[in-house]
């Protein structure tokens, strides 16, 4: 017995020994306090100020520098994002600076690049100016030129000639012979030249036609380049046009519709040399602008380069201070101001550690005080915390998921990490893709250094945390194929015990007489399931359970496996009659009396002491909470319990049908596909009938029997477990230790 | 006589895993107890379901049968 007792215990088992701490901080050596604590990352800090709003709290003017300097620093990686350079990795040593350093320096880059951003805008918007004026230069030329090379060689004014309704240009130029001696001086014909995008023109050529009522001539042609739109950052094509008309009416309705259709418009002189003129300037001033700007892109990058250098330096650190800042604000200052009062839970083993970067944040800051660090009793239920490696987490995280569980509950993910991957293969079974899987998760395992420092997609990063999973899940899945290669059965799996320390009410009450319902009615029936087999009777075990319960004192007949077994089964029957009332009944009474004493104790203790503390000296967490006793309520949450087990025993033995029914799905899958595919493709002599029926088998193979069936089969062992294990035993309505720590600060915002 | 002995078979392999993995991975008390119980349970699933398998076809329950007039 005392060996029993000796043994060492599993700490996967049970969460870790926690305790409640309260921490008194002299005001100067806080922050290195909170600093220290947070790369050592054991410690929660329960929120003392939690009732305050964010801007009532001590720090808030710090936490509001912290997040402005996060706002500059997202800002700038946008920039270099849209830059197109990329981030260099974390150098390995790292200074420390300060944060007011970090301030400033933000700020002057940030003035720096908004500046330089303002200057190329203005720059940009230029050169597209004068692009486009090129552009209608060289087109409206065109227009003009045509228009007049129909008359005599000499160089014509056009201010003369009239249009008609008619638009094409070669026809204009009869009419052009006519009439150009007549209207000689008058204001005729006029000419906007512009240029507008090309999905607009249309509408703006109908438009055009209709404000001035047919009276005017519209040509177009598209521009040689793409012009950079600056609203949408992207390239369009663009149309020049030249729209002919007489009239000031006319001009002021098409400058109005010209604006509203955000064309462009400018102003071709319509004498050649003048125009030849105008054009030279432009294309001069157009290259000086080029160079101009390429020569702020590269200042710019480079300004970006040197940022990007110290920037993931500079995030990492605003993001450890905010936390400090945050961490800090849960902290109460106490009477005498200065010094600042902090509680939270911590694993007994840390508590050392603890202790040791408490003195080393006083030695650093110079303080003349040191930093108090004592136990305290709490009346909450404390955090739970499992110490697990890569390994084991992945198993840790599927029983979390489900809930966490209680302080120093049974932790089902110590069974899980074998039952799982197993009841999987139960399911899965089938050695060749059991081996497709094991290369699958050895890749992963192989190059696990160099995934787990990249980003991965959300799919990968499961299945790379997962991997260790797979790895197990892929071992059992060869080895159930091997079996099932033989035969295929009925798998009936049976549920194991493993001996809890029957120390409280729970155990004795409620889980005894579980444990024997389950077993005398259940276990039974596997039992007889195993001797039917080894005696190849011929009994119907479906008539030997429900007559068990029918008519049990009758004889057995031709259903008789061995001998005495009506008298077993009477006596298993009654056992498992007695079992029900016996986790109904005593239960909520033995809880009552409990609480009774444990009230009674502490009533007696606040009259005697409460003359001579204040209330205030006491911190928060030991006042007494008003807890009421109801009994009713306990009662009937029992009697669901029990109505839950009796129920849920029928429900999940059959439920774990599913093994079954799952591993026939598998076997028929790969058969069709196997018979259907392969071998009926290899049947044809033809090789190419072969090798499309060899690529279809693959596909149908990989995405169909390893991907799908692989997620079904993980599907149904996490329901498995989930619901019929455990509900059997698990309340998981924990919480989760979480620490403060910057380890964990990670990748919050990206 | 061949469930005895591959039963057998499954103890021994059972108790040599845990004392390998006791001199190989000693990694503390606490440790080392998880890794026994893993090899336990592992050892004790595999063979149920092979245990299972076995007895099934120990006696089956569909035999063929000779059809008359053969």
């Amino acid at each position: 017995m005392e060996y029993i007792d000796n043994m060492p215990s599993m700490d996967l088992m049970r969460s870790e020994k926690m305790t409640f701490v309260q921490l008194i901080i002299p005001a100067e050596s806080a922050h290195r306090a909170v600093t220290y604590l947070g790369q050592l990352g054991l410690l929660q800090f329960r929120d003392l100020n939690a009732e305050k709003s964010p801007f009532q709290r001590t720090f808030v003017n710090q936490v509001k520098r912290c997040v402005e300097m996060s706002r500059k620093l997202r800002y700038f990686k946008d920039q270099m994002h849209k830059a197109g350079l990329l981030l260099p990795p974390l150098p390995a040593s790292q200074p420390d600076i300060e944060l007011e350093e970090i301030e400033i320096q933000l700020a002057e880059h940030e003035h720096e690049l908004i500046e330089m951003n303002a200057n190329s805008e203005k720059l940009r918007q230029s050169y597209n100016e004068l692009l486009e004026f090129k552009m209608v230069l060289q087109k409206a030329s065109g227009f003009l030129v045509s228009s007049s090379s129909h008359t005599t060689d000499r160089e014509v004014e056009l201010d003369e000639n009239v249009y008609s309704n008619d638009n094409h240009a070669d026809t204009a130029s009869l009419l052009e012979q006519e009439m150009r001696s007549e209207l000689s001086n008058q204001s005729g014909v006029r000419f906007i030249s512009g240029i507008i995008c090309t999905s607009k023109v249309l509408q703006f050529e109908r438009i055009l036609f209709r404000a001035t009522r047919g009276n005017m001539l519209f040509n177009q042609a598209v521009a040689d380049e793409e012009i950079l739109d600056p609203s949408s950052n992207e390239m369009v094509e663009k149309i020049v046009f030249v729209v002919f008309f007489s009239g000031e009416q006319a001009r002021t309705k098409i400058l109005k519709i010209c604006e509203a259709f955000g064309a462009n418009c400018y102003p071709v002189p319509e004498d050649t040399t003048k125009r030849r003129q105008i054009t030279q300037e432009v294309l001069s001033r157009l290259s000086e602008l080029e160079t101009t700007l390429d020569a702020g892109l590269l200042h710019r990058d480079k300004a970006l380069t040197s940022i990007g250098y110290h920037l993931t330096k500079w995030i990492n650190m605003v993001k450890t201070q905010k936390a400090v800042y945050d961490t800090l604000n849960m902290l109460n200052f106490d009477v005498t101001k200065k010094c600042l009062v902090g509680e939270g839970w911590c694993p007994i083993f840390a508590k050392t550690k603890i202790q040791e970067a408490l003195q080393r944040a006083t030695f650093d800051s110079s303080s003349q005080v040191g930093i108090i660090f004592h136990v305290m009793d709490a009346v909450e239920s404390p955090p739970t915390y499992f110490r697990t490696n890569g390994f084991t987490n992945a198993f840790q995280e599927i029983v979390d998921a489900y809930g966490v569980a209680k302080y120093q509950e049974a932790n089902p993910a110590v069974y899980t990490i074998v039952t799982f991957p197993f009841l999987f293969a139960v399911m899965f079974g089938d050695w060749g893709h059991g081996i497709c899987l094991l290369l699958g998760a050895l890749v992963l395992i192989a190059r696990e250094s160099k995934l787990s420092s990249q980003k991965l997609g959300s799919f990968m990063e499961m299945l790379f945390g997962g991997r260790y999973v797979l790895l197990l899940m892929s071992i059992f899945s060869i080895y159930c194929g091997l079996i099932y290669n033989e035969f295929f059965s009925v798998p009936f799996h049976i549920f194991g015990d493993s001996a809890y320390k029957c120390q409280d009410a729970t155990c004795r009450y409620q889980f005894v007489p579980q444990v024997i319902f389950l077993n005398s009615l259940f276990g039974y029936l596997s039992i007889l399931i195993v001797v039917k087999w080894c005696t190849g009777s011929q009994a119907d075990l479906y008539h030997v359970m429900i007559y068990m319960f029918l008519s049990p004192f009758e004889a057995l007949g031709e259903n008789r496996l061995f001998w005495g077994q009506s008298v077993l089964q009477v006596v298993l029957l009654l056992l498992a009659l007695i079992a029900v009332p016996w986790m109904l009944f005593p239960k909520p009474f033995i809880l009552k009396r409990l609480h009774m004493e444990r009230f009674q104790g502490r009533t007696y203790g606040i009259l005697g002491t409460s003359e001579m503390m204040s209330i205030d000296d006491e911190p928060d967490s030991a006042r007494e909470r008003a807890e009421e006793f109801n009994f009713s309520e306990v009662f009937v949450h029992q009697m669901i319990h029990s109505i839950e087990f009796v129920l849920g025993a029928v429900s999940n033995t059959a439920s774990y049908l599913r093994l079954w029914a799952l591993s026939l799905a598998h076997s028929e899958l790969s058969t069709v596909f196997y018979e259907k595919v392969l071998l009926l493709a290899w049947g044809y002599d033809n090789i190419i009938i072969r090798l499309v029926g060899l690529a279809v088998f693959a596909f149908a193979t990989a995405f169909i029997l390893l991907m799908m069936e692989t997620l079904s089969a993980f599907l149904h062992a996490l329901r498995l477990h989930w619901v019929e294990f455990q509900n059997k035993f698990y309340h998981g309505d924990g919480y989760k230790f979480n620490p403060f720590s910057f380890a964990l600060l990670a990748d919050d915002d990206d | 006589m061949g469930f005895v002995v591959t039963s057998l078979i499954f103890a021994v392999v059972g108790v040599i895993a845990s004392f390998g993995a006791g001199i190989c991975c000693n990694r503390g008390p606490s440790t080392n107890l998880l890794h026994l119980t893993l090899i336990i349970t592992a050892t004790v699933c595999c063979w149920t379901m092979w245990a299972i398998v076995y007895l099934a076809q120990l006696n089956p329950l569909i035999v063929p049968v000779l059809s008359e007039g053969e």
